[in-house]
Parts: C-alpha cells; structure tokens; sequence
C-alpha cells in the first residue's frame, strides 16, 4: 500500500506538470456514462443537469474553474469503465469522478478510487452495496429499495390488502421485489404471487392471466425502461385488468421519457418515485426555467436532476476540500441541501442520499401533457437497502 | 526404417513461415507503448486483451472458416472461471489463467461437438444460442455470479508472488503483453502443425479433405476446443486486469464485434487480428473522446469503407493498391 501511494504521488505528480502546473485554477471532473447507443439517454440527461447546474451556479467555485470531462462508457461495460477511471486519474489529472448508470460500471472503479482517493459521485447506480464497496462513493440518485418499500407501506395503507410482484428476473428486478414484499408483509400484508418475467420478454399476456388469476387487489410491476416497460402497461389494459379492480403500482416505469410514448395507457397508474418535474416548488421552479432555457427540447427526468444534485455535491466538496479527496468525503457526510426534488441529505454512514419519496398519479395536465402528479409525500426515506441479500 | 522415413515429406519446423519476424515487432511495438503512453496503460491492456480474443476467432474463422457468432460464449465462460477461481480458491493469477483456459475449452468442446456438425446460417444460430443460455445461467446463479450487478471481490496476488497489480496499469500490461506474445507464439505453432494446415484444407475443400482420409469433423472439434481455451484465457484476463466479471461478457454484442475487428484487419493471417483491433479500439477511443455523443458514425463509416474497398482487411491494402496502380 505505501507502494501504492508513492506511485500516485509520482504519477499525480506527473499528471500535473503534465496539466502545466494548472492545479490552483482548474479543477477537473471525470464523468463516465453512456452517451452513444441504446443507454445514450443517460448520458444527455446527465450533460443536461450539469449543463444547467454551471448555468445557474457559475463555473468556478472560490476562484477555481470546474471542468466537467465526458467519457463514454456505452451499456455495461466495466472494462471500459475501469481503464477510463484510469486514464481520467491518471493522465487527465482529475480531482473527482463521476456518472454512472449501472452497478457494473461502478463497482469497477471502486479499488481504483480506494488507492487513489478520487470522491466519486454516482450520478445513477442504484444498488444498495455499492457505496459500501469503497468509501470514496457518494451517491446522491435512489435505491429500489428506496422507492418500492415506501409504496408498499402507502398501498397498504390504502387499504390494498393482497398483492402480486411482477419484475424483470434481474438483479434490480429483484431488489424491488424484496424492497416491496418486506415492507408489505411488515406491514400486514400478503403476497399472493410473485412472477419474475424474462428480462427481454415483450409478451406479457401470460403473466397477466396469471395476475388476473391469483385476483388481487394490486399488481407491483418493475421493469427496464423501454419496450419491455411500453408491451407491460400496453398488455396490463389489454387483458382488463384495471376493469377487474387491479390496481398497477410502480416505480420508474412512468418516467419523463416515455410517458407520452405509454399515452392514455399510463393514466391513473400510481407510482412512488423520487422526482417529478411536475414537482410544485420555487427550487424545481428555477431550475426547469434555466434548463428550459438551455436546452428547449430537453425531457427533464429523475437522471436529469440526479446529476444536477450530483453536480452540487462536487461543488460543495470542492468549496470545503478542494482536491484533498479524504476531506472532500468527510465534509459531505451530512451535507444537507434543498434540491428541485425536495429537502435532501447525505446519510453520514452510509453516503447515500436521504430524500421524500412521492406518491404520484398519472394524469393530464393543463396544457394535456402526461405528467406525474405527486399526491403524497413520505418523508426523509434514507436508503432501506443494505439489509438485502439475494 | 530410415528409407521409409525418406519417402515423407520433410517436417516443417514448429516455427516455420517468416521467422519470428513479425512477433519480434509486436513485442518491441507493445514494450514502446508502454515508455511512450504511460498514462494509458488500462485502455492499451483493453486492446491488448481484445487481440487475444480476437486472435481466438480468427484461428475459427480465418483458418478453418467456421463462421460463428458465439465466441464470447468461451470468453465469458473464461472470465467467470478466473474470478470464481481468484474468489473461492487461489488468488495467483497465473492459476486464474489456467482456469479460464481449460474453462473455455471445456465449453468449446463440448458446445464443439454439436456445433462442429452444423453448417452455415443453423452453426450461427446456434453458436449465439449456447452464447445466450450461458448467459442467463449466469443471470440465474445469482448467489454464485453477482447476477446483473457483476462478481465483485475479486482481489489478484502479485504476478508470480513479485509484481502487483497497481492502478496505473503498469503489472497488469506487462503481464497482459507477455500472455498475448506467448498466444501468438502458440498460434504460429497451431496453424503451422498438421492439425492447422487441415484446417486450412477443410476450408478450401472439406469435402477433398474427407476423401483424403481426413476426419473432418474432429479435427474441427479440436480446433474449436483451442480457440475456446484462447478466448477463455482472454477473458481470465479481462477478470484479474478488471476485477469484475458482468453479465455482458456473454454478450452477442461482443462476439459480433470482435468479428469486425477481424475483417476490419484480414481474416486468415495472425496479424490481421492485431492490426485489426488496434486499429479500430484507436479510432474508437479517440473519437469517443473527441467526440463522447456521436462518435458511432465514424466507426460505422470505417467499417463500411474497408467492406466496400478492402474486402480481404486492413493487411489486404498493399496489394489492393499496388492492384489499382497496375491496373
């Protein structure tokens, strides 16, 4: 390990005068997402949120410019993750790293960011173990956990009693799964059913009868964005079963980005999320009208403000720190901060985000766009995860 | 005796052809890079793995003209024997390596020989589909493989009890170098012993072959099996430079790739797939950096020229040019 270190200090050192010395008055941020292919819309979101975080707040903090440099890391692909971490500490001299859309890709970079001691900030990865797997994540996005538990204790609040758990069999799929039928049954519930669907399916008519069969009084749904996601919502009406008294709970299946494609069927679908644009305060207000202003066409969903809040953690950091990495991560530890999303905080044990999470239903507004509407909040949900195992 | 033995033809040497030549020039390229790129060393450890993948292909492909799509089958099958090994059992690289060899060749084999018996468009389809399956046993083993999160925990020893794995890259593109020196040292060996040189002959021809005596479709199984051991090796690889194996190892997107790569450089010649990859991960890696939201056109623009212009790859340029100029 001492090793290790004298050969970062070498290599930082090289980096630098490599960087023309350039260390007091630039400070660099490495983000690895996805921007080109099917997973592409990461990555614009991502740019989209920081873009207009820079807007908002300037591009220097105490004097010191922050760049944002851009490495694309496709779908999942942790090799290329791990060797752009590397090329961006290394040669690129950055201070802090950032990004990431799956857990592959960050867990990749964890012993990098050990050794080098690079606060990185997840800007999306959403699997309870991964700020625990190095103490240089910070992750202000969302668990599964996180957002299905809430609505299981909502739903049954309600006065839902029986439930069937639909999801993807893979490993998100599953961790809703588990958030939802724990705090479900916690909460006097029962679970009926639980089917896990083939990630790539797009044929659901089976699994609805099944649904249809077991007649419970609510479906839990989790899967992937996209077709699967469009042929589920599409196959939950087909087969009638909003007719039959089930009610379809989700989480991010009502996303910004494809609602308009789900159209009429995604109306009076509730979900539990963390963010909605139509979220109705002055902090969300402000930061539509920059984003709007920058990018007309832009979408904003709950990736576009993850990484705008992403964004203000690295501020943060570099206004306490600098590019002392360890101290960047002690002062954010309990750094709290009104997002558009509401209040928010970093948990100081487990660096992870504590947010509301809102119960939403869909409907049209006034201008007849499909928008989430937020009906109920719960508050200061911290990440529920870290208990779970397959 | 001695008189029969002078009626055979004269063996060829183990090593025969140009000399090492061209190894010779790998191996001083590949120990420049590392004096002159110091702060790339993980992507020229990416590219240096890609090209003993792809070097597995082509001994397939390029040599005995098995047109799959299923190579990551053997790569991933690689790659989660290393880090299961590196987890569960030893954490020497070199045993990791080993045990992604005989890993992929045991699938190769035994995909092989049901595979080795089909021919053209139903050997690609199910090529992808033993790719496919083995994918989502992988997705299903989730307390063993981590499922979609990947298989975290892997921690390599030092190579050979000596030289760490450091996060600049410096061990690990030494130790990636010389595996892929020795690789191609193998191949030579491979495609210039009896077994290659029928491999070579049931492309041409299989069905010559078979009226020669020769067993056709066991010396394609053999073939198969030590290119899934290459490909395994790759992937072992991947795992320890890594420490990461996921899911998309198995990917169709992977196997589909390193097929370009090959035809991008020339199928058939060792160096095809080195020239290949090299040149297409550079071209990818630098427009991707340039570029991080619309760098795909150009590569896609890559691919077509060398289909349209170049048909026999990047090697084939020389004599396409020097074709034009006499013409």
């Amino acid at each position: 390990m001492r090793r290790l270190t004298k050969e970062l200090a070498l290599a930082t050192a090289a980096a630098l005068a490599l960087a023309g010395g350039a260390w007091a008055d630039v400070i660099k941020v490495g983000v690895i997402a996805p921007t080109s292919g099917p997973y592409a819309t990461y990555g614009t979101q991502f740019r989209t949120g920081v873009d207009t975080y820079q807007a908002i707040h300037g591009h220097e903090v105490d004097g010191d410019t922050v760049e944002f440099i851009w490495r694309d890391s496709g779908g999942v692909n942790p090799d290329q993750a791990r060797s752009h971490a590397q090329e961006l500490i290394i040669r690129e001299g950055v201070d802090y790293l950032a990004g990431f859309t799956f857990t592959p890709n960050a867990l990749a970079v964890a012993q990098i960011i050990d050794q080098s001691q690079t606060p990185t900030v997840i800007f999306n990865a959403a699997t309870s173990i991964i700020t625990e797997e190095s103490g240089f994540f910070v992750r202000p996005s969302f668990t599964l956990w996180q957002v299905s538990a809430p609505l299981a204790e909502w739903a049954h609040g309600q006065g839902i009693e029986e439930v069937v758990i639909a999801v993807s069999d893979y490993n998100p799929g599953i961790d809703a799964e588990t958030g939802f039928r724990t705090a479900f049954e916690a909460a006097g519930g029962t679970v009926l059913d639980t089917i896990r669907m083939p990630l790539a399916t797009t044929d659901f008519a089976p699994f609805m009868q099944r649904v249809r069969d077991a007649g419970p009084d609510a479906v839990f749904a989790f899967l992937p964005a996209g077709p699967p996601t469009f042929a589920f919502v599409k196959a939950y009406n087909d087969n009638g079963l909003p007719g039959a008294g089930v009610q379809l709970l989700g989480t991010g299946e009502t996303d910004e980005t494809t609602l308009e494609a789900l159209g009429d069927a995604a109306l009076g679908v509730y979900t539990a999320y963390h963010y909605s644009p139509d979220h109705d305060s002055p902090e969300n207000e402000a930061f539509l009208a920059k984003l709007f202003e920058l990018h007309p066409d832009a979408v904003p969903n709950f990736s576009t403000v993850q990484a705008y809040d992403g964004a203000h953690v690295i501020y943060e950091m570099i206004r306490a720190a600098g590019t002392d990495g360890p101290a960047a991560i002690e002062a954010v530890k309990g750094l709290e901060w009104i997002s558009p999303r509401g209040p928010v905080q970093i948990d100081p044990e487990t660096r992870h985000i504590t947010q509301n999470v809102y119960i939403r239903e869909v409907v049209r507004d006034e201008d007849g766009q499909l928008v989430n509407r937020e009906f109920e909040t719960i508050e200061a949900v911290p990440d529920l995860g870290l208990v779970n195992d397959y | 005796m001695s008189s029969s033995a002078s009626d055979v033809a004269p063996r060829r040497p183990l090593l025969a052809g140009r000399g090492l030549l061209w190894e010779a020039v790998i191996l001083a390229v590949g120990v420049g890079l590392f004096f002159l790129f110091p702060y790339d060393l993980g992507f020229l450890s990416r590219i240096l793995i890609m090209i003993v993948f792809v070097l597995s292909l082509d001994l397939v492909l390029g040599y005995a003209g098995v047109a799959t799509l299923g190579q990551a089958a053997m790569y991933g099958t690689g790659a989660y024997a290393a880090g299961l090994i590196a987890i569960h059992v030893t954490a020497s690289p070199l045993l990791g390596l080993a045990a992604g060899a005989v890993a992929g060749a045991g699938i190769a084999f035994v995909s092989g020989l049901v595979l080795m018996r089909a021919h053209g468009l139903t050997l690609l389809m199910l090529s992808i589909a033993v790719a496919q399956v083995l994918q989502e046993v992988a997705n299903k083993a989730r307390p063993l493989t981590g499922g979609a999160d990947g298989l975290r925990g892997i921690r390599m020893d030092p190579i050979l009890g000596l030289w760490e794995f450091d996060f600049i890259g410096r061990a690990g593109y030494w130790y990636v170098l010389t595996v892929l020196i020795l690789v191609l040292l193998f191949l030579k060996v491979v495609v210039n012993s009896p077994l290659g040189l029928s491999a070579r002959g049931i492309q041409e021809s299989p069905e010559r072959m078979r009226a020669i005596g020769t067993p056709v479709y066991w010396r394609l199984v053999w073939i198969y099996t030590i290119a899934g051991g290459i490909a395994g090796v790759a992937g072992a690889l991947a795992a320890q430079v890594t420490a990461l194996v996921s899911l998309e190892v198995f990917n169709f997107d992977h196997s589909a790739e390193a097929l370009i790569m090959l035809v991008l450089g020339g199928a058939g010649r060792l160096y095809g797939a080195v020239v290949g990859v090299a040149i297409f991960m550079l071209v990818e890696h630098v427009a991707a950096a340039v570029d991080p939201f619309n760098w795909l056109f150009l590569i896609g623009a890559l691919v077509l020229a060398v289909v349209f212009f170049v048909p026999a790859g990047l090697l084939g340029l020389p004599k396409a040019l020097t074709g034009l100029v006499r013409r």
